[in-house]
């Protein structure tokens, strides 16, 4: 058994959603990096701060049940509406709103955007 | 080709997503390179890349198979995500500025619905100016 943290992941400038409550399990434990190049910053602070485990979603795969949280750099189509879709808690690096043709799927509970690192906080 | 056109980015489909007819309704077409998650894969067309030296610019030729469509406005994010993940998204709304940082935008009327191991290109002539993101 695992000890985890929970933080709390708040809307940057600009940004919406939240705030996201983020508490990995031994089920969930999974910190998803969506980004490409690598584990973003967000994601590595979230990993560090909970003791969840950082994962690059571009090199290796994961069932969806197995993801704390998504971390996307989405320009507001597809990734902000796949994982909150499933369910998902979702934090998007850039300053996104709900759009597209997945919107409806895009809520407050599941979603925030604008995110940096500081905006990831011990609870 | 003409004289002075230059291919910035060139691309084989792999595959296509059972939900991109859905999204070609909404005049969306989201592409991603073939190592996306695959939760990603239900709503893309997948490929893989063999020229990846840019993304698009204003006045660039994108050509989806046979059909080829102007570029009108392009986000701040796209550059990035096309080079990175081979990501793009390109929408029918034919707006001159892009309402999403990762919108491509191109005339309205329907986007062809691609198949696999149909070329994905992006082509521009000499002297299209660079974006200006300032």
């Amino acid at each position: 058994m695992s000890e985890y943290k929970s933080v709390v992941v708040s809307k940057g400038r600009g940004g919406w959603g939240g705030p996201l409550t983020v508490l990995p399990t031994d089920d969930r434990p999974l910190v998803a990096s969506i980004t490409g190049g690598g584990i973003h910053p967000v994601a590595q602070r979230i990993a560090d701060l909970t003791g969840g485990q950082a994962f690059d979603g571009f090199k290796s795969s994961a069932p969806f049940d197995k993801i704390a949280v998504a971390v996307i750099d989405c320009g507001g189509t597809a990734r902000v509406g796949v994982y909150p879709m499933k369910k998902v808690l979702t934090v998007d690096v850039h300053a996104t709103s709900p759009a597209g043709p997945l919107a409806q799927f895009i809520t407050e509970e599941l979603f925030v955007s604008g995110v940096k690192p500081e905006d990831v906080q011990e609870t | 080709m003409s004289t002075g056109t230059t291919t910035v980015y060139d691309t084989t489909v792999t595959a296509v997503g059972e939900q991109v007819p859905a999204f070609l309704e909404h005049g969306i077409l989201i592409f991603f390179g073939d190592h996306a998650p695959a939760e990603l894969h239900d709503i893309s067309v997948l490929h893989r890349v063999t020229v990846c030296d840019d993304g698009p610019r204003p006045g660039d030729l994108v050509h989806l198979g046979e059909e080829t469509l102007e570029v009108l406005a392009v986000g701040d994010v796209v550059r990035d995500n096309l080079l990175n993940l081979g990501h793009m998204d390109i929408k029918a709304d034919g707006l001159t500025e892009a309402k999403l940082p990762g919108d491509v935008c191109v005339r309205k009327g329907p986007i062809p619905l691609l198949a696999t191991g149909d070329a994905f290109r992006i082509t521009r002539q000499e002297n299209t100016p660079e974006q200006d993101h300032s």
